[in-house]
C-alpha cells in the first residue's frame, strides 16, 4: 500500500531494463534517504512537524507530506510505516485534521491513542520526536461525509472519535447546513480527546450538538441507551456515523435497528478488524508453499500469515488485519475463508491476503 | 565423511542450533544499518562508475571507472543480491531487501537462481549426481565420475566457464547434460529459456547497447569498460565460489549416505555434510565484503539465512563445535584454498591411472 501505483510508461520500461525493478527512481532511495529523507521515492515520506499531547495517552501528530501525496477526504485513513530496531512495521489510522489544513498548509494529523503492550503505537508515543519522517501511504477508506449534506447523527467511543474529527473540523471550516449530533462515549473527561475543541465547535455552530458521555463517571457505567436516540429529533432522516469500540458499535446496531433505522444509513469503520463468527470445525488443512517447497499442516482459524511465519518463513506484510496489501500472494490452488467477510474463495488460482485468509482443506500458495 | 551416531549427530544439532538461536535473537538495529550501508556503497560505486566512464578516454580515468562498476557488480551479487536471497533480511519487512522479489544485476534471473542454488544446491550440498554446482555439469572434480577423452581439456573449459561465468550460471538450469542424455526435452525449458532470454537481454541491454549508445561518441570506450567491469565480476565470483566447495578436504557425498535404505537425512546429519563439503578461507575484512561473506562458506552453509555479515562473529563458536565433534574445520589463505581447487581441476583431468603415477597430482 505504501508503495505508489505506477502506470507503465516507456520511462518505466527503460528503469525497468537498468535498473531490475519496477521502481527504477527507488534505485537511487539510499542515497537520496542520506542526502534529504524527504527526495525517496519509494514511499512518501512526511516529516513529523509536531507533537502536541491531548490527553495522558494520546498524541497528535502533526505531519507534513512530501507535495506528491494526494490528498485525503474526511474520514479516511492512512497506514504508515515506520522503522523500529531495523524492522519495518505498517500501521493504519485516521487523518484527524480537516482538509483545509492540507490544503492551505500542506499538513495533517493522526490522533494516536497508547495501546497497552502495542509495539508501535508505544514507540510512537515514546520515540517519534519531531523533525523524524515516516511513510505514509495514501488515503482511503469510505467513511464519508454524505454529499449534498444531511442531518448527520455521530456516535463514536475512545479513539473512534478521530476520523469523526476529521470531519467535523472540515464541516466546520464549511459552515453546519444541516443538524449534526455527536455522541461521544469516555472513561472519562479526562480520556477526552479534543474535548475542549469539541465545545468550543459546538458553541460557534448553532446547528452542532456535542454530547460527552463519560462512561465510568458514576458508579453505575454509562453505555448508549435508547434514550440517548430518543433525543435526536428526525433520527430516522439522518445519516449515522459510528466508529469505537467493537462492544460500542454493537450495542448502537441493535438499538438503531430496535428504532426501525434502515442498515443503509449506517456508515461505521473500525479500528481493529471486525472477525465474522467462522465455524472453525471445518477450517484449516494442509497448505504448500510451493516456491519454498514446505508443506505444512494447519489446524482451527489460523490465518495463513500466521501458518508461514510459524514454518519460518517470513512474507511480507503490512497491518496484519487486511487493509494495506502488502501480504497479497498468489493462491495457485484451495479454498481460503476471509476472516473479514467470511466468505469462501473460489477453488482456483486467485489473489488473497495472507494475514486474513484461513485456509479451508488444503491450499497452495506461490511464495 | 565422517561417521558419528545417531546421539552425536543429536548433539551437533543441538550445538549449532545455539549458536543460530543466538543471532536471531540479536538481529535488529545493527544488521540493517549494515546492509543499508552495504546498499549505499554499491549504489555509490556503480553510480560514479557509469558517470566516469565516458570519460574513459583518458587512461586512469578508465581504469577507475571499470573497477569501480565491477567492484559495484562484486557487492551487488555477491553481498547483497546472494544474501538478500537467500532471505538473510526478510525479518526487516522491506520490500526493496526482501528474497522473494529481489531481482539482482546478473544474467540469472533471480527465480532461476532460487531454484538452482537456494533450493538444489543447498539441499544437497555435493551429493553427486544431486548437486548440480558440483562440477558444474562441465567440469569432472571427483573419482564419483568416470574419465571421459573430453575430460582432458577441461581446464580450458574452466578458464572459459570462468570468463562468461554470468551467462554459465543464467542458463545452469537448462540442463545441457541432461537434454544430452535425453532424459529432458528441449520443450519442457522452454518457460525456462524464456526467462532467460528476458532476463539476460535486459543485462546485455544495458551494459553492451545502452549506455554505450548513450555516449556515443566515446561508445567504444563505454563498452570496453562495461565489458570490463562484467570480466572482473566474473573472475572474481566465480574464484570465490570454486574456493566454496572444491578445494582438496571439501568432501563429496553419495545419496547412498543420506537417504540409503529407505532412511531420510537427519538434521544433524545435514549439518555435519554442509561442514565437510564446504571449506573457507582466511582474508581481510575487505575480502569477506567482496565475497559476500562466502569466504565463511561453512557458516554459510549451516546458517544459509542469517545475515551473512555475522559470519566472522560465529566463526569461533563453530570452529570449537567442529572441534568437539572431530569435523575438519576446512581453511586457509585464499591462495593455498585456490591452489587446491586448480589442482584438483588439473588432476581430475587425468585418467585415474596416471593420476596416480603424479604424486604432485593427489588431491583424493
Amino acid at each position: 500500500m505504501l508503495a505508489r501505483q505506477n502506470h507503465s510508461t516507456p520511462l518505466q520500461w527503460l528503469g525497468r531494463q537498468l535498473f531490475n525493478r519496477d521502481d527504477a527512481s527507488a534505485f537511487f532511495d539510499p542515497l537520496l534517504a542520506r542526502i534529504n529523507p524527504m527526495w525517496v521515492q519509494e514511499y512518501t515520506p512526511a516529516r513529523v512537524q509536531r507533537i502536541i499531547r491531548d490527553t495522558s495517552d494520546t498524541q497528535t501528530f502533526v505531519l507534513k507530506p512530501a507535495r506528491r501525496w494526494q490528498g485525503f477526504a474526511a474520514g479516511q485513513h492512512v497506514n504508515i510505516c515506520v522503522e523500529i530496531d531495523g524492522v519495518r512495521h505498517h500501521r493504519t489510522f485516521s487523518l484527524s485534521s480537516s482538509t483545509t489544513l492540507w490544503h492551505d498548509e500542506g499538513l495533517v494529523t493522526l490522533t494516536i491513542k497508547r495501546l497497552p503492550g502495542g509495539r508501535v503505537t508505544n514507540w510512537l508515543h515514546d520515540q517519534l520526536k519531531s523533525g523524524a519522517v515516516v511513510g505514509l501511504s495514501e488515503a482511503f477508506g469510505d467513511f464519508l461525509i454524505p454529499e449534498p449534506v444531511r442531518p448527520i447523527l455521530f456516535i463514536a467511543g475512545g479513539s473512534g472519535i478521530t476520523p469523526i474529527l476529521s470531519q467535523l473540523k472540515t464541516m466546520a471550516v464549511h459552515g453546519f447546513r444541516a443538524p449534526v449530533t455527536l455522541l461521544y462515549f469516555v472513561r472519562d473527561h479526562d480520556h477526552a480527546i479534543a474535548g475542549e475543541h469539541l465545545q468550543n465547535l459546538a458553541a460557534l455552530h448553532d446547528l452542532l450538538t456535542v454530547k460527552i458521555v463519560a462512561s465510568q463517571g458514576g458508579s453505575e457505567p454509562r453505555y448508549l441507551t435508547q434514550s440517548d436516540l430518543n433525543e435526536i429529533t428526525d433520527l430516522g432522516c439522518r445519516d449515522i456515523f459510528l466508529c469505537g469500540p467493537q462492544g460500542l458499535m454493537a450495542l448502537a446496531g441493535e438499538l438503531l435497528d430496535a428504532k426501525g433505522v434502515s442498515r443503509d444509513k449506517i456508515h461505521s469503520t473500525y479500528f481493529s478488524a471486525p472477525q465474522t463468527d467462522l465455524d472453525s470445525e471445518d477450517l484449516g488443512g494442509k497448505v504448500r508453499f510451493a516456491r519454498s517447497n514446505l508443506d505444512v499442516d494447519s489446524t482451527g482459524d489460523a490465518p495463513l500469515l500466521e501458518i508461514a511465519e510459524a514454518a519460518g518463513l517470513t512474507p511480507q506484510h503490512g497491518c496484519r488485519m487486511g487493509i494495506c496489501h502488502q501480504c497479497s500472494c498468489r493462491k495457485t490452488s484451495g479454498t481460503v475463508v476471509n476472516r473479514l467477510t467470511g466468505q469462501a474463495s473460489g477453488p482456483g488460482e486467485d489473489t488473497i491476503q495472507l494475514c486474513i485468509s484461513i485456509p479451508q482443506g488444503p491450499v497452495s500458495l506461490d511464495i | 565423511m565422517k561417521q558419528m551416531t545417531e546421539a552425536q549427530l543429536t548433539e551437533l544439532e543441538q550445538d549449532l542450533n545455539a549458536i543460530r538461536n543466538d543471532v536471531l535473537a540479536d538481529l535488529g538495529e545493527r544488521d540493517a544499518r549494515y546492509i543499508r550501508r552495504v546498499v549505499r556503497l554499491h549504489r555509490t560505486l556503480e553510480v560514479g562508475g557509469r558517470v566516469l566512464m565516458p570519460f574513459g578516454f583518458i587512461p586512469p580515468v578508465f581504469v577507475a571507472a571499470t573497477v569501480a562498476l565491477g567492484l559495484s557488480k562484486i557487492i551487488e551479487n555477491m553481498e547483497i543480491g546472494h544474501n538478500v536471497m537467500h532471505g538473510q533480511y526478510d525479518w526487516m519487512n522491506d520490500p526493496s531487501l526482501h528474497s522473494q522479489t529481489y531481482e539482482w544485476d546478473t544474467a540469472c534471473s533471480s527465480d532461476s537462481w532460487r531454484r538452482t542454488h537456494n533450493y538444489e544446491h543447498h539441499t544437497y550440498t555435493n551429493i553427486i549426481g544431486k548437486d548440480r554446482d558440483y562440477g558444474y555439469a562441465v567440469l569432472r572434480l571427483s573419482d564419483d565420475e568416470p574419465w571421459r577423452p573430453r575430460h582432458s581439456l577441461q581446464f580450458i573449459n574452466y578458464i572459459l566457464l570462468s570468463t562468461f561465468f554470468q551467462w554459465g550460471v543464467g542458463l545452469h538450469e537448462l540442463e545441457t547434460e541432461r537434454l544430452h542424455r535425453r532424459e529432458i526435452t528441449l520443450r519442457s525449458k522452454l518457460p525456462f529459456l524464456k526467462e532467460f532470454f528476458r532476463k539476460g537481454g535486459r543485462q546485455a541491454f544495458k551494459d553492451y547497447v545502452f549506455f554505450p549508445l548513450l555516449t556515443f561518441p566515446v561508445a567504444p570506450i563505454v563498452l570496453a569498460g562495461n565489458i570490463g567491469a562484467n570480466l572482473i565480476r566474473n573472475l572474481w565470483s566465480s574464484t570465490v565460489i570454486f574456493c566454496g566447495h572444491f578445494t582438496q578436504d571439501a568432501e563429496t557425498f553419495t545419496e547412498e549416505e543420506c537417504w540409503g535404505d529407505g532412511k531420510n537425512e537427519s538434521k544433524g546429519h545435514w549439518y555435519l555434510r554442509q561442514l565437510s563439503g564446504s571449506s573457507n578461507f582466511t582474508g581481510g575484512r575487505w575480502v569477506h565484503l567482496l565475497s559476500g561473506h562466502l569466504s565463511f562458506q561453512m557458516e554459510h552453509h549451516v546458517f544459509p539465512d542469517l545475515p551473512a555479515h555475522r559470519y566472522p562473529e560465529i566463526s569461533d563458536r563453530v570452529r570449537e563445535v567442529c572441534a568437539k565433534h572431530g569435523i575438519h574445520y576446512n581453511t586457509g589463505s585464499f591462495a593455498r584454498q585456490y591452489g587446491t581447487v586448480l589442482k584438483r581441476i588439473a588432476a581430475f583431468s587425468l585418467p585415474d591411472r596416471l593420476r596416480a603415477r603424479l604424486p604432485a597430482l593427489d588431491v583424493a
